[in-house]
């Protein structure tokens, strides 16, 4: 209710602006919401989705150059010119998305600026775009006869389309969409495992910033009615950086806010231009050292001094809530994985792996370190393409799959060092395991918002039910990072479980763990493997695996030594060998079991 | 034939003086993986020093470039402290830190320089030599004789000397490298101010080559950055093939597609790293997870 009155608020006064302002200042006030349109864009694609795209400049100046064009020498009417530059600036932003499939981060960046130089070089020496005078004669936008040459009247064009922008920006920040985007930009390899088609959504990131680029575009060139290079160039690349960097770049509102403050700015400090650059700079360096999270993350920043000072409550885990024990299928195989072998250059970390597991069956995996288990995991759950071999889930070949369609053939994964996404709070974790649409289902962002809201509102009801089944409800809404490790395993676990998985492999799930914490987990895993789960789990922990485990695989230098259940392979002499050194004679039974019992001491 | 040699000795000239400026890029990268943005405008500052030191004293140009080594060594250790709370976090906020910077040494050279730039008379009197019907610019061979031998003392800094083994073991590891002692922020510090040196250098042989700008830091840090990844970002020898690499993919543009050199030059860039992001010498990690 608050939050609408603020909406309504601001609505009121934008709306009303210009009847307070100058001539000038409503030219200003035309540029600065140019500027947050562009600002939203940017904030999406590297804010949001973590893509350092230093071309959004060029987007803004493929979408006012198109206008441009196809008014002048085509002929054609102002709003048939804008659809095409739409399109053309999304086509120019699916153009430079795709180096992002094969780079990320800086090698990303100096790709981006370079193809931005490339489209400033060419519409400085192109005959068609004006070279270095620039286009003028661009005709006024027409309105059922309303004179949009005023700029107090393409005022509220732009903030109309303004409003629209940043709505749609925002929709897609707080919904499946968004949270994926940060889960890809905090841990791509977790978003993967979670199911998300990593290459699509870098693409999409970059549809959305050619689009905000090329609706900029537009309406500069509709304002403006003049394009010439330099209004494209690197230093209005890095003022909007700069924009972006000091609102907030993950906040959208902060992007906006940015933008408008640096817009003001700009002009205050017209006469003084090159103190003004000087100023930018150090404000960025400045924002970067001390305040990484922009404007928009200060509240959150001076909230955590205050805490700190004020010194926090330790959390607590909630009790688990067992799953309801479901009748065992029959037999037949979850995973069989055929003659595996996978080489690193000379290094052959799995050879000739072969194993069948069961549905319904909790399988160990127990191998010195360095004896190829977490390769295993790795080719498994299609972090690595094997070398040779196959493998098979419910007697279908997967092998070669990529992890995202893993994940939605119901593959769950944890990993050794903990994969959380820091910045996204458990409950957002969680969410993000549960939520199993294809990106394509992102249509219905523009063309039915109310059932992506909608869909959001359900996701969050079942995030509740596996919140409370974990018992993580203390939790739910801090930041992994702050919590104690027992605590981020458990979600970690439950952010594979909220993925309904058919097969789940635990990368070590007890490394780190106290006692209670580890017949905790046991308890855990053995009530999803009731509820109809095939768990496969690597551990060091020979008590755990002892106790736990239908079934045994060990691994020695990437080949299966020993297979059997738990009981049989401890005393196998091979296994002895692989563990003690062979130098050892092999036990007894009497002293295998001695041994078995002091590790579960 | 002939025009296809000239464009090899432009390339080449260039070409040096590209590697010197990823060089620069790499040293930096290597040690305390910081990708420096701002490397390109310490390049122009450095070109800035000298030649204003040359135009002004008359002394040697080699005097002059020792004076611009000095004045951006001194600035690379001001950014290296500033952003020292960032090495070794977050690898976009560095970027954006240093490109922060990047704009800084830029605003600050206009205000000190103005914006328009000078032009800087080649220091070698000489007229170009003329071998078999090409004609080499004596200033060429003096630029690609002088990138050779800062090429060379670098390797024998890197291998031979005690703080050179310091600097190779915090590029391999800075956290075992603290265990066995090596001061680290000293040794990024060190770094930092050999990757400006380096830029200085560049920037001090490529003003007679081009006009002093504010501006021209931005184009050659991008090319000089470009040239580290065609070569491997990080990796030395990597420094000196992708720069030469690239002054021929620059100079073969120019000659045949005059004024859209630059477009089909980073076309024909994206596609490379396209096909091999990392490069010749590769770097392990493109996709830092």
């Amino acid at each position: 209710m608050k939050r609408l009155v603020l909406i309504a608020a601001a609505a009121v006064a934008a709306w009303l602006l210009p009847y307070g302002l100058g001539g000038y200042a409503i030219h200003v006030a035309d540029v600065a919401i140019i500027f947050a349109i562009l600002a939203i864009g940017l904030g999406l694609t590297m804010g949001v989705a973590g893509q350092i795209n230093l071309a959004q400049v060029a987007f803004f100046g493929v979408g006012a150059y198109t206008v441009a064009i196809l008014t002048t020498e085509a002929g054609l009417g102002f709003w048939t010119a804008s659809v095409l530059a739409l399109l053309t600036a999304v086509v120019f932003g699916v153009l430079t998305g795709i180096p992002a499939l094969r780079m990320q981060s800086h090698y990303l960046g100096i790709v981006t600026l370079g193809l931005a130089l490339a489209f400033t070089n060419w519409v400085t020496n192109a005959h068609i775009a004006g070279r270095a005078e620039g286009i003028s004669d661009i005709p006024v936008p027409p309105m059922f006869g309303v004179d949009l040459s005023s700029g107090y009247l393409f005022y509220y064009v732009e903030l109309i389309v303004f409003a629209v922008a940043l709505a749609f920006a925002l929709l897609v920040t707080r919904s499946p969409l968004g949270r994926r985007l940060r889960a890809m930009r905090d841990d791509d390899l977790a978003a993967g495992a979670l199911g998300a088609e990593i290459p699509l959504l870098r693409m999409t990131a970059f549809v959305l910033s050619g689009l905000y680029g090329g609706l900029a575009g537009i309406l500069y060139a509709g304002l403006i009615r003049f394009v010439a290079p330099e209004s494209f160039n690197i230093a209005n690349m890095f003022l909007l950086l700069a924009m972006v960097i000091i609102g907030g770049r993950s906040s959208i509102l902060g992007c906006v806010v940015g933008a408008v403050a640096l817009s003001l700015v700009r002009e205050a400090l017209l006469d003084a231009s090159g103190y003004a650059q000087l100023g930018y700079g150090l404000v960025v360096v400045l924002v970067v050292v001390f305040a990484p999270q922009g404007l928009a993350g200060l509240p959150g920043q001076l909230q955590a001094l205050r805490r700190r000072r004020g010194g926090g409550s330790r959390a607590q885990l909630g009790p688990f809530r067992p799953y309801e024990a479901v009748p065992r299928a029959e037999e037949r195989v979850a995973l069989e994985v055929r003659e595996l072998t996978m080489r690193f250059k000379g290094l052959v970390a799995l050879d000739e792996v072969s194993l069948t597991v069961p549905a319904g069956q909790i399988r160990g995996i127990v191998g010195p370190n360095g004896s190829g288990k977490t390769t295993l995991f790795n080719v498994v759950s299609g972090f690595y393409t094997p070398s040779r071999g196959s493998v098979a889930l419910h007697g279908r070949e997967v092998s070669g799959l990529a992890p995202y369609q893993l994940a939605q053939r119901r593959v769950a994964r944890t990993f050794q060092n903990l994969r959380l996404f820091e910045d996204l709070s458990v409950r957002e974790n969680l969410l993000l395991g549960l939520d199993r649409t294809r990106t394509w289902w992102i249509w219905r962002y523009p063309s039915l918002p109310w059932k992506v809201l909608g869909y959001e509102r359900a996701l969050r009801a079942r995030a509740g039910e596996l919140i409370d089944r974990f018992g993580l409800a203390e939790v739910a809404d801090a930041e992994p990072r702050s919590l104690p490790y027992g605590i981020q395993r458990r979600i970690e676990l439950a952010r594979a479980m909220a993925m309904s998985p058919s097969l789940l492999l635990l990368d070590e799930p007890a490394a780190g763990l106290n006692g209670g914490e580890v017949r905790g987990l046991a308890e855990i895993v053995r009530s999803i493997r009731d509820a109809g789960v095939t768990v496969i789990i690597i551990e060091h922990n020979m008590g755990l695996v002892m106790s736990l485990c239908d079934q045994v695989t060990v691994l020695s230098s990437g080949r299966v030594i020993a297979d059997g259940p738990p009981a049989e392979v401890a005393v196998h002499p091979d296994v002895v060998a692989a563990y003690l050194g062979d130098s050892m004679a092999a036990p007894t039974e009497e002293s295998a079991e001695a041994a078995v019992e002091e590790a579960n001491r | 034939m002939q025009v296809f040699l000239q464009t090899l000795i432009g390339g080449v000239t260039f070409g040096a003086v590209y590697a010197l400026v990823a060089m620069g890029f790499s040293i930096v990268y290597r040690t305390m993986g910081l990708v420096n943005f701002a490397h390109g405008s310490v390049v122009m500052i450095g070109a800035y020093a000298a030649s204003t030191f040359y135009l002004a004293t008359q002394l040697p140009f080699a005097v002059a470039i020792v004076v611009a080594i000095a004045v951006t060594g001194l600035i690379g250790l001001v950014i290296e402290r500033f952003l020292r709370p960032l090495e070794n976090k977050d690898f976009t906020l560095m970027l954006i830190g240093t490109i922060g910077f990047g704009a800084v040494l830029e605003a600050g050279a206009v205000l000190v320089w103005g914006a328009t730039g000078h032009a800087v008379p080649s220091p070698v009197a000489t007229g170009p030599i003329d071998v078999a019907g090409i004609r080499i610019p004596t200033y060429s061979l003096l630029v690609i004789a002088v990138a050779a031998a800062a090429t060379g003392l670098l390797a024998l800094f890197l291998q031979r000397t005690k703080l050179g083994a310091a600097m190779q073991a915090v590029a391999m590891d800075h956290q075992a490298a603290t265990a066995v002692g090596i001061h680290v922020g000293r040794s990024n510090a060190m770094a930092f101010a050999i990757g400006a040196g380096l830029a200085a250098l560049a920037g001090s042989l490529i003003g007679p080559m081009l006009y002093v700008n504010p501006t021209m830091g931005g184009t050659l840090g991008i090319k000089g950055f470009a040239a580290a990844m065609l070569g491997g970002f990080g990796s030395m020898p990597g420094a000196i093939v992708g720069g030469l690499a690239f002054g021929l993919l620059d100079s073969f543009a120019a000659g045949n597609f005059q004024e859209y050199s630059e477009l089909v030059t980073f076309l024909v860039f994206a596609l490379i790293v396209m096909i091999r992001p990392t490069g010749v010498f590769g770097e392990a990690t493109v996709n830092r997870a």
